[in-house]
């Protein structure tokens, strides 16, 4: 399956962080009845997703969402339909080999309390018989990427870590033999929004670097429209509502079931995805005293800023230096020619 | 009435500080050997029946028998078959130990949390490796607790044990019962007892220590 | 001795969940115990009436003489646990409710190291000390069971969650009454564990009785040792063992029937 990938990026000790690694997975016709149950948890889930993409699942809970992302692993085993990771049927493998090519992150993360730091981010190497030294360097090299100090945190327990401390550890545990594909439970779901937004941005960047094939379960939708390339929105016996772009899901929403998830304000939830840069922007005002926006934020930081200034055009600065205005009409503009065919908005 | 003699307790200890000796030794080499004896089968039974429901309480219902029944009555049934000594008391104390041990194993197998469970199966341990890395570490200072208990339980019984011959301090407490009336009985019988709650504070004590050098740093509360 | 075994074994099983099931009373499974019972008593019975009895064993085997003697092992057992419940469940209480640091940890000193006090040496000293008889074995009984319950008293109430004293203080109960209707009641299970170990030890240390001339089936058992009678030491040994599994399976039934629906 990934052995490949895995030895190859495994091989690449310096720089295994950044390969990119991802392989692709293949959902055919998957169900899962449980005995003595008539409704299905699951039924008839199809979906493909590409190497290096990080899908989201979202639906309320007991949809199947969960359900549907642990078969792929096996934890639960499907009653019916084939699973293939890079071309590779899941069923046919041993599943404890299975897994161990498969990075797992559930919510309540599940460190091992009786093991230190370290020990517990080297249990899959160790599983997949790396070298003492490798383990060590892969370990100081995780820490680092989840931002945390090997030195500090490497001989520490678990229970003396904080929640958001121990989150990232489950991260980082997760990545530890550089699995190509991971399965994510709710991973940000148990910390407090302040640490759930850090860890999301961490997570944002992390993807960048080493783009995994990833599937991420989360009920919070604004989560999914952040962090994902493509979100499945679910429903009863995990159907599929609609499968696209989090752009595309916000301009189009395929029924009032995915509208409902989108809840009110759809375009400004929309406007935060999109740069300023993609905005026509007129000449600087060179206006002093008043509310600026930089040029690496969002429409939407634009838009905050034009109402919080009340003037009809505020500067936009790059690197201290204004490179351009904007205006409401340039943001509902860049708003409509995201979506083609539909008429620019104040033009 | 036997009045108390301190002057006489003295040199009651003085003249036999070595007789008390053998017999403490005796009675920890006693209880020392069955309560290994019990971890060993204790544990591999809890190992056993720990996810079994119909087993775990047949198992553990089976020692909670062993537990209630009277330790002279357990003993003498076992001297016809066994006769005298040490042989019908290290299996008896053996009996009394196993419902602590298998239960405090069988606890502390199950109690491990199911996000520990879920993730180390997600990472692709094996059950068994999950059992051993897992697992018993975690279970350990449950497991070690039962033992402990099994260890206080045993020092107890071995005392009355002496009744059929068994080894310990149990002899100095009888020899009180049998010379009673003489100047020494209360002695006799004061320096047995004693000497048995010195003990158990003794080994108290050290599992204390033990379960503190044997448990991970990471789950000591 | 086995005050720390039952009351920390006994603690971790009433932790566990209770299945609300309707009529759990009366199932065929509660009764396995007294039909285990009957069938080795009946077992015994057919046993010893095929025996050929010399004049010794005639003299024992005779339902007069069993009866006597397990009447007076009863007697000792009950009055015995009543008079501990009487005594050390109060005094537990008190205990546990005492301010005083200093109070708790002396009792808690002195069960720690009655605990580790065997109980035939208690037995043995109270009678070299005082006398023999029935009513040093009852003294005996009394000290001897009084730590698991007193134990258990404390830590039952001790473990009475501070957020339900909390919320009980908060809706203006007073002291007495936050005692008295919710940590008593929630105390109840292991208070009763307690009180089962109590007299599954009195079953126990009564048999030891008959070295102090006390009476009880362990006269049967130590006689059919020293004349070396099988049949004797067998009887007393198995209606012994029997009692004590009959009057566990009774405090059981017991402690089902009084522990307040929902724990």
């Amino acid at each position: 399956m990934s052995d490949s990938t895995a030895t190859r990026a495994a091989n690449g000790a310096v720089s295994a962080v950044s390969t990119r690694s991802g392989v692709g997975i293949t959902l055919d016709s998957v169900s899962k009845i449980y005995p003595g149950q008539q409704a299905p948890a699951v039924e008839d889930f199809s979906m493909s997703v590409r190497p290096g993409e990080l899908v989201m699942f979202v639906g309320p809970s007991g949809c199947g969402k969960t359900t549907t992302m642990k078969m792929i692993n096996r934890i639960i085993e499907p009653s019916s339909g084939s699973i293939a990771i890079d071309g590779r049927d899941v069923l046919s493998l041993d599943p404890n080999e299975l897994r161990r090519h498969i990075g797992y992150v559930i919510q309540q993360i599940g460190l091992f309390p009786h093991m230190t730091i370290a020990e517990n981010i080297a249990v899959v190497p160790r599983l997949l018989g790396w070298s003492k030294q490798k383990t060590a360097d892969r370990i100081d090299e995780l820490l680092t990427t989840v931002q945390l100090d090997p030195g500090t945190f490497a001989a520490r327990y678990p229970k003396q870590l904080s929640g958001g401390q121990q989150q990232r550890v489950g991260v980082a545990r997760a990545l530890a033999a550089d699995p190509p594909v991971m399965l994510m439970d709710e991973p940000f779901g148990a910390t407090d929004p302040i640490t759930r937004e850090k860890l999301q941005a961490e997570f944002l960047r992390l993807q960048e670097s080493i783009g995994k094939t990833i599937i991420f379960v989360t009920h919070d939708f604004d989560e999914a429209i952040r962090l994902g390339d493509r979100i499945a929105v679910l429903s009863d016996r995990s159907q599929i509502e609609q499968f696209d772009t989090p752009a595309s899901i916000l301009s189009n929403p395929a029924n009032d079931y995915v509208s409902s998830f989108i809840g009110q304000g759809a375009a400004l939830k929309r406007l935060a995805l999109i740069p300023i840069t993609d905005a026509r922007l007129k000449a600087a005002t060179g206006a002093s005293g008043v509310p600026t926006v930089v040029a690496d934020a969002s429409l939407r930081d634009a838009l905050d800023a034009l109402v919080l200034a009340g003037l009809p055009a505020i500067d936009v600065v790059d690197g201290g230096r204004a490179v351009g205005s904007i205006t409401i009409d340039a943001i509902s503009e860049a708003l409509g020619a995201e979506v083609p065919g539909m008429p620019p908005a104040g033009a | 009435m036997n009045g108390f003699d301190l002057q006489g307790l003295l040199t009651f200890w003085s003249r036999r500080g070595d007789d008390v000796l053998e017999l403490a030794v005796q009675h920890i080499a006693v209880v020392a050997l069955s309560v290994l004896l019990a971890t060993v089968i204790g544990v591999l039974v809890g190992i056993a029946v720990w996810n079994r429901p119909m087993p775990r309480s047949l198992t553990i219902a089976a020692a909670g028998v062993a537990l209630t029944i009277p330790s002279l009555a357990l003993l003498a049934l076992l001297t016809p078959v066994f006769g005298l000594g040490w042989t019908p008391t290290v299996i008896s104390l053996i009996f009394y130990s196993l419902l602590p041990i298998v239960r405090n194993t069988v606890v502390g197998l199950r109690e491990v949390s199911p996000a520990i469970m879920e993730s180390a199966k997600g990472m692709g341990m094996s059950p068994t490796k999950i059992l051993f890395s897992i697992q018993l570490p975690i279970a350990w200072p449950i497991i070690l607790t039962g033992v402990r208990v099994a260890a206080q339980l045993t020092i107890g019984i071995a005392a009355i044990a002496a009744y059929v011959a068994g080894p310990g301090l149990g002899q100095m407490i009888f020899q009180g019962l049998s010379s009673l009336g003489s100047k020494n009985a209360l002695n006799f019988a004061l320096s047995g007892t004693l000497g048995v709650v010195i003990l158990a504070l003794l080994i108290d004590g050290a599992f204390v220590f033990i379960t503190r050098v044997t448990t991970s740093r990471g789950l000591r509360v | 001795m086995m005050t720390v075994v039952t009351t920390e074994t006994e603690l971790l099983s009433t932790k566990a969940p209770v299945p609300p099931a309707k009529h759990r009373i009366f199932t065929l499974r509660r009764f396995t115990t007294p039909i285990v019972v009957a069938v080795i008593l009946g077992l015994l019975l057919w046993w010893v009436s095929s025996l050929q009895l010399d004049s010794i064993e005639q003299r024992t085997l005779n339902w007069q003489y069993i009866a006597r003697r397990t009447g007076e092992h009863l007697s000792l057992t009950v009055v015995a646990s009543a008079l501990v419940a009487v005594l050390a469940i109060p005094l537990g209480v008190i205990t546990a409710k005492s301010p005083s640091k200093v109070f708790r940890a002396v009792v808690l000193a002195l069960a720690n190291i009655g605990q580790a006090t065997p109980a035939v040496g208690v037995v043995i000293l109270l009678a070299i000390l005082w006398q023999t008889g029935y009513t040093t074995a009852l003294v005996a009984l009394v000290i001897y069971a009084f730590l698991p319950v007193l134990r258990n008293t404390m830590i039952g109430i001790d473990q009475v969650d501070a957020n339900v004293r909390e919320s009980a203080r908060g809706m203006g109960m007073t002291p007495m009454q936050v005692l008295t209707r919710i940590e008593l009641p929630l105390a109840v299970p292991v208070i009763l564990a307690g009180l089962r170990t109590a007299l599954v030890f009195c079953v126990g240390v009564a048999t030891i009785a008959t070295f102090i001339n006390a009476g009880g089936l362990g006269d049967m058992i130590v006689n059919g040792l020293k004349l070396q009678r099988y049949p004797v030491l067998v009887v007393g040994a198995v209606l012994v063992a029997c009692i004590a599994l009959l009057i566990d399976w009774v405090a059981g039934f017991i402690e089902d029937i009084v522990t307040p629906r929902g724990l």
